[in-house]
């Protein structure tokens, strides 16, 4: 009798689609990263370099609010970017309140038009989303707007907004799902609460507003509010910027203050009711001390919730294929090649345990992690000494130690810190303030006086730290930077 | 319904023409004017318009593809002309999905995938 030889027996043949590298017969893709943002799309395009079969999977749970995205993650939707252009909007505001005193005259009274900034900012972003899905489609990256959850070994189900299922197997994955804005489980707070999802998209303006958090994204937001000349509070229930610096924090929170943002400290809300519906409505927050017996209550159009933000890691079928977690953070822990407690599953960005949460931090893993899969790489990602800024009206450069952290590592005595308050000369003819600007570097007397630590506390100081990134990576010292010659007059000279 | 073509010349009958088909999903093709011969002075448009058009049939129901000549070489390289002042076109061909920011420009419009992407996709 004659044996019919089926086509999937045949060792040898193996499947091959758009001419790239045959994978397996069993997997339909090489790679499939979950979480189409900063880490995850940087990983994906990294891997279709070198050929690689990759698919995408992004997919955004609409907010309590009914806020939605395109493709890019956070940084590009919802964080940095919105953010930064926002900022700057505040930032010109400013700086016409300034331009007065170097002669521009002009009569009206200058006002600010929220819906105008608003598209011109949303313009922008739908043209980076269409960017990324060109980029991808370029590259022959599949990409699915559908939502990725494993439900076995090697096996994904993405389901899109439709409820269509379909399930996929690839050799390796790599989860890069972010994370979304906490709410405070108090009654009110998803029905009438925003957060920075629904923030950047608002169709109104917010009005007088009450930001509830201390984190780097309730002062930046506060202050660009107050910036565009909206009445700001802010609820703290207790430090500035946990996790920063203490003696900048605080720096900063001072200059806020000086300049309109009112701060309401030690308090938590634990109520929010609607006293009139409307866009904006008014709101009201009852509000607890942390410290003593006191309530007290307030009315706001907007209040926006700051107060941390959570990994997407609970909803995606880990249980099911052993990838572990931290129970009580939802954090990802990883070896210090991106991989989890799955040998072929990697994770990157803001959801790996005791790494930062920032965007070139998740670029840079996600692209050196491909690499040594596919290109035969060894560089691991280094998650030291990383240069950040944080975009308060008053911005804040850093990189490596806060004084804190290298006082308790090195012990007092060995570590030195020089510092000095400066005054910008384009701040000297409007008059503005003259000793708020602040720069101080940590040094390792024990080291050579190496700098551990660079902060500065000053206009454009996301500039200005980049370089000192790189000159702190390159294990300066102070004699080196005694010896730098500095620019004039530039802040960075100091 | 299907979809259906205008053919237009310069910005003024191009913006009468999309406002006239306002509500409904508008794609248009820019491409450099064309001679006697049918010979348009930008190589790349000659490329891409073949291109483009063998992707119309994915076009969804309802739309118009308005098909627009420019104007002449010199009227382009103004970087003050219409097409780069209002609608923020930077190059010659630019196909694109208008009132998003959707756009295939230049050798983009040579990819018949993308130009698919952007008839078919969200």
């Amino acid at each position: 009798s004659v044996q019919a030889h089926k086509e999937e027996d045949d060792p040898q043949k193996t499947m091959e689609v758009n001419g790239l590298t045959p994978v397996p017969d069993s997997y339909d893709y090489d790679l499939i990263v979950i979480g189409g943002g900063s880490g995850g799309l940087a990983a994906a395009k990294e891997a279709a370099k070198y050929e690689k079969k990759v698919m995408v999977l992004d997919f955004v749970t609409p907010t309590p609010q009914g806020s939605s995205w395109g493709l890019g993650g956070t940084c590009v939707n919802v964080g940095c970017i919105p953010k930064k252009l926002m900022h700057q909007a505040a930032l010109l505001g400013q700086a016409l309140q300034d331009s007065r005193k170097f002669g521009w005259q002009f009569t009206e009274d200058v006002k600010h038009n929220w819906m105008t900034m608003t598209e011109s900012v949303q313009n922008y972003i739908g043209s980076l989303n269409w960017g990324y899905r060109v980029a991808l489609r370029d590259t022959k990256v599949t990409y699915e707007n559908a939502y990725g959850e494993f439900v076995g070994p090697h096996t994904i189900k993405a389901t899109n907004k439709k409820g269509i299922e379909k399930l996929y197997r690839a050799e390796r994955f790599i989860i890069a799902t972010g994370e979304r804005p906490r709410y405070l489980g108090i009654p009110g707070d998803k029905e009438y609460c925003i957060s920075s999802d629904d923030l950047f998209s608002l169709p109104y303006c917010p009005g007088k507003t009450l930001v509830v958090g201390a984190s780097y994204v309730a002062l930046e937001c506060a202050g660009f509010l107050a910036g565009l000349g909206l009445d700001v509070t802010v609820m703290v229930r207790s430090i500035l910027l946990r996790g920063f610096d203490q003696d900048m924090a605080n720096k900063i929170g001072e200059y806020m203050e000086e300049h309109g943002v009112n701060f309401i400290r030690e308090f938590v809300p634990i109520k929010i009711e609607q006293v009139e519906e409307g866009t904006p409505g008014i709101l009201k927050v009852t509000a607890k001390s942390t410290t003593r017996d006191q309530i007290i209550e307030g009315q706001y159009n907007t209040v926006l919730l700051a107060i941390g933000r959570d990994p997407c890691t609970r909803k995606i079928g880990l249980d099911k294929i052993g990838v572990n977690i931290n129970e009580k953070t939802g954090k990802i822990p990883v070896n210090d090649e991106e991989q989890t407690s799955v040998p072929y599953i990697y994770a990157i960005g803001d959801i790996l345990q005791d790494k930062l949460e920032l965007t070139p931090v998740a670029i840079q893993a996600g692209r050196l992690l491909v690499r040594r899969l596919y290109a035969g790489a060894t560089t691991k990602c280094d998650y030291v000494n990383v240069p950040t800024t944080v975009f308060t009206p008053l911005e804040y450069g850093a990189c490596g130690y806060s004084e804190e952290t290298a006082v308790e590592k090195f012990g007092e005595e060995n570590i030195e810190v020089y510092h000095s308050h400066f005054w910008p000369l384009e701040w000297t003819v409007p008059s503005r303030d003259n000793n708020r600007c602040y720069a101080k570097i940590i040094c390792n007397i024990q080291d050579n006086e190496r700098v551990i630590g660079f902060h500065v506390l000053g206009p454009n100081a996301g500039e200005v730290t980049q370089g000192f990134a790189a000159a702190i990576k390159c294990g300066l010292t102070k004699e080196q930077l005694d010896s730098t010659i500095g620019i004039h007059p530039v802040c960075a000279e100091v | 319904m299907g979809w259906v073509e205008m053919q237009v010349r310069g910005y003024p009958e191009f913006v009468r023409t999309a406002q006239s088909y306002h509500g409904r999903p508008i794609f248009a093709l820019f491409c450099g004017d064309k001679d006697a011969e049918g010979r348009s002075w930008c190589p790349d448009c000659v490329t891409a318009e073949p291109i483009v058009r063998k992707e119309l049939h994915n076009l969804p129901d309802e739309s118009v593809f308005i098909y627009c000549l420019v104007g002449d070489r010199a009227y382009w390289k103004d970087p003050n002309n219409e097409f780069r002042r209002n609608l923020k076109l930077t190059g010659v061909p630019t196909l694109l999905k208008y009132g998003t920011p959707q756009k295939l420009v230049e050798e983009e419009c040579f990819k018949a995938e993308l130009v698919r992407m952007l008839f078919t996709e969200d």
